[in-house]
């Protein structure tokens, strides 16, 4: 055992040995290095830039012409912050997510409204503020152990009394440091043995100035919280926008291909009838009799489509209520249904309409595809929450894949649960047994 | 033409091509084909030579236009070919791409037009022999569209009446029969409009068709 123990630190040990002597010269290192120094050149052209507009901005913010020039400071504070993160990705391998781009409303008070309400703008002008400091400091760190690392590793091949000192180095140790021991060899290998300590140290403290400065970035480069919810919303916005348009459609593609191609077709028939009644002399009334009978038969037939059509619009049977709607449902199926019902609140007729039409669909899907003796539907209230379970024992493999006629309808309704904010959860292993569950806010 | 007409279908409705192959047998045509998709009309066409087309604009697999297109393509192909087009909703742009070059043999009727059997005949054998039907929709909407309003309100009543008519694609008898005057009568608005127009005094029926839906939609 002890001997596991030593052997495992040995590799340890050997291990971080190993990076440290290997540090100096990685990609990443100098890499980080570049990044420090652009970083801060950036940074001083930023805050130059940001400093003299939004002082001329300030000093005539009671014109027009001070805001649009503050609005253009942050304008400009923006694109700073977008080389920036180019810079981290570049440089750094750090991801950073890209703000949503700057979209004005039209005209020039719009775009001035806009520019002066950007948070992105202001919270990059905030980083380049901050950003100085620790550029300033992060350039002084770097410089001051690299110079020294160079100057001590070089100082005994170029001879002369003390080498050269920098920033750090001549803070934190007292002068003389340097010449412990007098002249002689035990003098030169002490500065050049600091010089390798420095030289192994030197990427490292570059490291931690960066680490602040991923901290920033985050902090203030990429979208906030709020950003990113309203991204989100905005993504199931417009997901609900398109499904009713697509529902819109359906209703016009039905309405077109069904009840209107039967009344034209109705017509038509009436219409051969009344041309035959016309004519008395060649009246063949069998002829007639067919033409009235299909007609008839086809208007019965658009009655039916036309209620079918409604009910997939707005299912009267949930103006009674969700319970109710989901008994008829569960009762019309052709498989055997068990219905499990248990909530005390009503949901929005939203949800309604959304847990009903999930559990048609759903029960349709059972009946058609999944070749079950027996289905099960509970619903039940969570705190403000909903959970649909439709169960089936059948032979499973239901996908919410795009392709396919049978799928296709998941997907649907998985976009309607997702536009408020619901869940939707498929599994169903080949052989079955089918689990859907579906999770509904109560009030949407 | 010698014998019955013949007429290729091409609706995706079924009950609405049923009830088209009904009434066109029944009125003496011969159905060469009925079919439900763009790919078997032009196949049917290749195969049957029909002398006419009843095309639906809107069937598979987009549901969009596919019957326009492929109207466009049989014309290409098949220069003596009538075709009527078929459909639920008038969209003046389609009627514009379809009349692009020549007015002959061509139709675009709505699907209601069905139910006056008698004219939905007439308007099908008119484009059969190289006339024109345009449903009085797509007229109407020429009418309201076009840019021509100083010229098209210099017209008296009856003069509007008969540029309907006329631009639906009718000739002078089926015009004077409609409006219940004589025939000459109709050839003395015609000229008259014509002149108010300044446009030059077309024969046939379809060339003053298209000379009259140029003039609306210059």
């Amino acid at each position: 055992m002890v001997i596991v123990i030593s052997e495992d630190l040995e590799t340890r040990l050997r291990g971080t040995v190993g990076t440290i002597l290997r540090e100096p010269f990685t990609k990443r290192t100098w890499s980080e290095f570049w990044f420090l120094v652009l970083g801060a050149a950036l940074a001083f052209f930023g805050i130059a830039f940001v400093g003299l507009t939004m002082v001329v901005g300030v000093v005539f913010a009671i014109t027009f012409f001070g805001l649009a020039v503050i609005g253009l400071s942050l304008r400009g504070a923006r694109g700073i912050g977008r080389i920036q993160r180019g810079m981290a990705r570049g440089l750094l391998g750090e991801q950073i997510e890209d703000p949503d781009p700057f979209s004005p409303r039209p005209g020039f008070l719009g775009w001035l409204q806009s520019a002066l309400r950007d948070r992105t703008g202001w919270r990059s002008m905030a980083y380049v503020a901050v950003k100085v400091p620790l550029a300033i400091f992060g350039i002084f760190t770097a410089f001051s152990v690299w110079f020294d690392a160079f100057t001590c590793l070089t100082y005994p091949f170029v001879g002369g009394n003390q080498p050269s000192e920098f920033g750090l180095i001549r803070v934190l140790f007292q002068p003389g440091y340097f010449s412990i021991g007098g002249p002689g060899w035990l003098h030169g290998a002490a500065i050049f043995f600091t010089g390798i300590v420095l030289f192994l140290v030197a990427p490292w403290a570059v490291r931690a100035v960066i680490y602040v400065d991923r901290f920033l970035m985050q902090a203030l480069l990429a979208p906030d919280a709020m950003a990113i919810r309203v991204r989100s919303l905005e993504h199931a916005r417009a997901q609900t926008v398109d499904a009713s348009a697509a529902t819109l459609r359906r209703i016009e593609r039905d309405l077109h291909d069904g009840t209107q191609a039967q009344l034209v077709a109705l017509a038509m028939r009436l219409g051969m009838a009344k041309e035959k009644l016309a004519d008395p002399d060649n009246l063949d009334l069998d002829q007639v009799r067919e033409l009235v009978n299909s007609a008839h038969r086809g208007a019965k037939e658009t009655i039916v489509e036309l209620r079918d059509l409604a009910r997939g619009i707005h299912p009267p049977a949930l103006d009674i209520g969700l319970e109710g709607a989901l008994s008829t449902l569960a009762a019309r199926s052709t498989i055997p249904t068990d219905l499990a019902l248990s909530f005390n609140d009503r949901p929005t007729p939203a949800i309604e309409a959304i847990a009903y039409f999930c559990v048609a669909e759903l029960l349709a899907n059972v009946a058609q595809h999944a070749n079950a003796s027996q289905a099960s539907v509970t619903c039940a209230q969570h705190g403000r929450w909903l959970r649909l379970v439709v169960r089936d024992d059948g032979i499973g493999g239901a996908q919410l894949s795009k392709v396919g006629s049978s799928s296709s309808g998941l997907v649907g309704l998985t976009e309607r649960v997702h536009a408020v904010d619901g869940r939707f959860d498929i599994t169903s292993p080949p052989r079955g047994p089918t689990v859907v569950t579906v999770d509904l806010p109560l009030h949407a | 033409m010698t014998g019955p007409i013949r007429v290729a279908i091409a609706e995706d409705s079924a009950i609405l091509r049923d009830g088209l192959v009904q009434l066109l047998v029944d009125r003496g045509f011969v159905v060469t084909d009925a079919v439900s998709e763009p790919d078997a009309l032009r196949r049917s066409v290749e195969r049957d030579c029909p002398d006419v087309a009843v095309v639906d604009i809107r069937m598979p697999p987009t549901f969009t236009d596919e019957g326009l297109r492929a109207a466009i393509d049989l014309r290409n192909q098949h220069s003596g070919l009538g075709i009527l087009l078929f459909s639920q909703y008038i969209e003046t742009r389609y009627a514009a791409e379809l009349l692009a070059d020549d007015a002959a043999g061509i139709g675009y009727l709505l699907k209601d037009r069905v139910a006056d059997v008698t004219d939905f005949v007439e308007a099908l054998v008119r484009v059969a022999s190289g006339g024109t039907a345009l449903d009085p929709e797509v007229v109407t909407q020429l009418l309201g569209a076009s840019r021509r309003a100083d010229s098209i309100s210099v017209l008296s009543a009856r003069e509007k009446e008969v540029l309907s008519l006329m631009a639906e694609g009718r000739s002078n008898a089926a015009i004077a029969t409609e409006l219940v005057i004589s025939e000459g009568a109709v050839e003395k608005h015609v000229a008259n409009i014509f002149m108010k127009f300044d446009l030059p005094v077309s024969q046939s029926d379809h060339r003053r068709v298209l000379a009259v839906l140029r003039f609306l939609e210059s």
